[in-house]
């Protein structure tokens, strides 16, 4: 049965199918016996859990639901892509997970971690503690961290996490990141092959399967795209998209009514794709130093230069946000959206440096705030429209 | 030949006909209401009736404000930033801020060789815009377009610490019980919005010229409290509220004039002035 509707449903249209519908295929996994593992976050180790053959699952909020539980569990001032994923938890959606994983990459995921597990029965869960910076000390912790992480599973799958099965699942995970760089590919000519709607989906669509049915949607993507004749029409505009997290095409059809979108640095895109993880003998100490140096999110805190009495701006906006230049140019983009979600202080604090740094290298840009609710539209609208009047 | 903007914003729907030249030849002013799908035809007739102009010489037009996508009869909608900054610019050639404070929002727009180059908006908050005199105008029983000169008889600021537009009426109400005067309040909340609109626009390095826009130019009292605030000086247009509408009508022009030198078919789809219908089936 699965086999036919695969056949129906390829490529791009599996992809949308799989975003209207998330919950499907897992549930069809966990009536076989898998095991899925619930996380909100990129900074968890997907590697790990492929190991131990237990299915990643890739928890979001939902701008379009309204948060009516979790107001008893966090205040109203916090992060709403956070409340959002609690209050869907409070109300039992995503009830076929049997784990959650979170980690301290910011403090609402922090404080809401723990509130989650208690209000929420999982069979298995654990929060990772991540330092802040990227110094040797703090890879060092972190190390121990993932080692901490080791333990848990094989306690909770009763199974080891051999050094071969954990090599085995880096490169999977290794060979998605690279279908979905060969993706991000196909929107570099003028116009690009494929919409940033599109490429929303697929991903939010991956981050719903196991790694190996992940690649092989990708595959299909790829190999349709570069053949399609219906590609998305050219745009003045186009646009790279910075932001935690974007998770809903609604929000990505208003920058694409007037531009092309083609490229971003957010979660629910490019951002846990962009580097690999290098296959080290550990292998954990290759992916304790992927996961803290290589997700370029705003929480982690990057400086030039340890112990220098004097700071150079212009360095060190250079090491914070060098990796846009080559990207720039590369996908010849004239105009960025910063998007940030009301309340998320470490983007928020970020911005004025991109902005900076995107400045120097002749990108105009915009910041453009939203609550993460589908209420938020209409102003969001004028203002993208406005930005792409000033460069058109 | 001639060019319309339709500007419909959240408390006022503007109309500018113009032609080739630029001379305005009709404007026409109403309150939008919750219908407003149902008034751009009405303003538009109106504004045609005023000129003497039939609907099919008129060449383009160009809808903008928040209810820019309910305008049928229009070619292009362009966001009230942009026209906000063309219609200023076309007033005040030395204009590199432009200012405007509307029923629902507050806009900072600056200005580079006549083009919109950057904005900051609020629109979140209602204690930053018109709506926020509108209702402290009622609590005290007095008509928003006299509090300007009420303002200028005040001997003392009464300053009030809530910045929350309702419960800054509630505070109202009790320093008034205390027998505050009316226009020392008033010249209080004047200050209270000017500093307001001024933090957005402190945004840009303020350059002159500056000049103020919206339904809240009219408040000579509020333009000495933004004067005041910004520490420099503030021209204001001789309408203000039509600025938007006036820079849409100087696009519809530019927009046909480009379409017609790149031999782009324009759209004399014989036009009528219908009523948006929220489906389209």
């Amino acid at each position: 049965m699965t086999n036919q509707k695969s056949k129906i449903f390829q490529g791009l249209s599996r992809a949308h199918e799989i975003y209207s519908n998330r919950e499907q295929r897992v549930r069809e996994l966990k009536a076989t016996g898998k095991k899925i593992i619930g996380y909100p976050c990129a900074y968890v180790p997907l590697e790990m859990l492929t190991a131990l053959d237990l299915v990643p699952y890739r928890i979001y909020g939902s701008i379009k639901e309204p948060i009516t539980e979790a107001d008893r569990a966090l205040p109203t001032s916090f992060c709403p892509f956070i409340r959002s994923c609690l209050d869907r938890a409070l109300k039992g959606k995503d009830d076929f997970l049997d784990g959650l994983v979170t980690a301290h990459s910011c403090d609402p995921q922090h404080r809401t971690a723990h509130i989650w597990e208690s209000c929420v029965k999982y069979s298995y869960t654990h929060f990772i503690d991540m330092p802040g910076t990227v110094r040797a000390d703090s890879l060092e912790y972190f190390r121990g961290q993932l080692g901490d992480f080791k333990k848990t599973l094989e306690a909770f799958t009763g199974k080891k996490m051999s050094v071969d099965k954990l090599k085995t699942a880096v490169k999977s995970h290794n060979r998605q990141r690279a279908l979905v760089r060969e993706l991000y590919e196909l929107t570099k000519p003028i116009p690009p092959l494929v919409s940033g709607t599109e490429i929303l989906q697929v991903i939010k669509a991956v981050m719903s399967l196991p790694v190996t049915e992940g690649n092989e949607l990708l595959t299909q993507v790829i190999s349709e795209v570069k053949n399609r004749q219906n590609g998305p029409a050219e745009k003045p505009a186009r646009l790279l998209i910075w932001s935690s997290t974007l998770d809903d095409t609604d929000i990505m059809q208003i920058f694409e009514s007037g531009a092309n979108v083609v490229m971003d640095d957010s979660c629910g895109g490019f951002r846990p794709f962009r580097a690999k993880v290098k296959l080290t003998d550990g292998p954990i100490d290759g992916l304790a130093d992927y996961y803290l140096k290589e997700i370029t999110c705003a929480r982690t805190f990057r400086q030039a230069t340890l112990g220098e009495t004097t700071k150079n701006y212009a360095r060190d906006l250079q090491s914070r946000f060098g990796y846009f230049k080559g990207i720039v140019k590369d996908w010849k983009i004239n105009g960025a959206i910063l998007l940030l979600v009301r309340y998320c202080d470490p983007f928020a604090f970020e911005m004025p440096a991109l902005k900076d740094y995107l400045n120097s290298i002749g990108v105009p840009s915009t910041y453009i705030e939203y609550d993460y609710t589908i209420g938020a539209l209409a102003p969001l609208r004028t203002r993208v429209e406005a930005f792409l009047e000033t460069i058109s | 030949m001639y060019f319309a903007g339709v500007d419909i914003g959240s408390t006022m729907t503007k109309v500018v006909l113009m032609d080739v030249d630029g001379t305005i030849l009709s404007t026409i002013k109403g309150p939008t209401g919750p219908e407003h799908r149902q008034l751009a035809n009405e303003v538009m007739r109106m504004a045609l009736e005023q000129a003497k102009v039939p609907l099919k010489e008129v060449a383009y037009i160009v809808a903008t404000g928040y209810g820019r996508l309910n305008v049928p009869f229009a070619d292009r909608q362009i966001t009230e930033l942009t026209c906000h900054a063309t219609g200023v610019y076309s007033l005040f050639p030395n204009a590199r801020i432009a200012i405007d404070i509307g029923g629902q929002d507050a806009k900072c727009m600056k200005i580079n060789n006549g083009k919109l180059v950057d904005f900051v908006m609020n629109d979140k908050c209602a204690a930053g815009t018109g709506r926020f005199l509108e209702v402290i105008a009622a609590t005290l029983g007095i008509k928003l377009e006299d509090l300007g000169a009420l303002s200028l008889k005040s001997t003392k600021r009464v300053s009030i610490s809530n910045v929350c537009t309702i419960f800054a009426q509630q505070e109202i109400a009790a320093r008034l019980s205390e027998g505050e005067k009316a226009e020392d309040i008033i010249a209080g909340m004047h200050d209270a919005l000017a500093s307001r609109v001024v933090t957005l626009a402190r945004r840009f390095k303020i350059e002159p010229d500056v000049v103020l826009t919206g339904g809240v130019a009219k408040n000579s009292g509020m333009v000495n409290a933004m004067r005041e605030n910004l520490g420099c000086e503030i021209l204001v247009p001789p309408d203000p509220l039509i600025t938007g509408a006036m820079g849409a009508a100087i696009l519809a022009r530019e927009n046909y004039n480009k379409a017609i030198s790149q031999g782009e078919p324009v759209a004399t789809k014989s036009r009528r002035l219908d009523k948006a219908t929220f489906f389209s089936q």
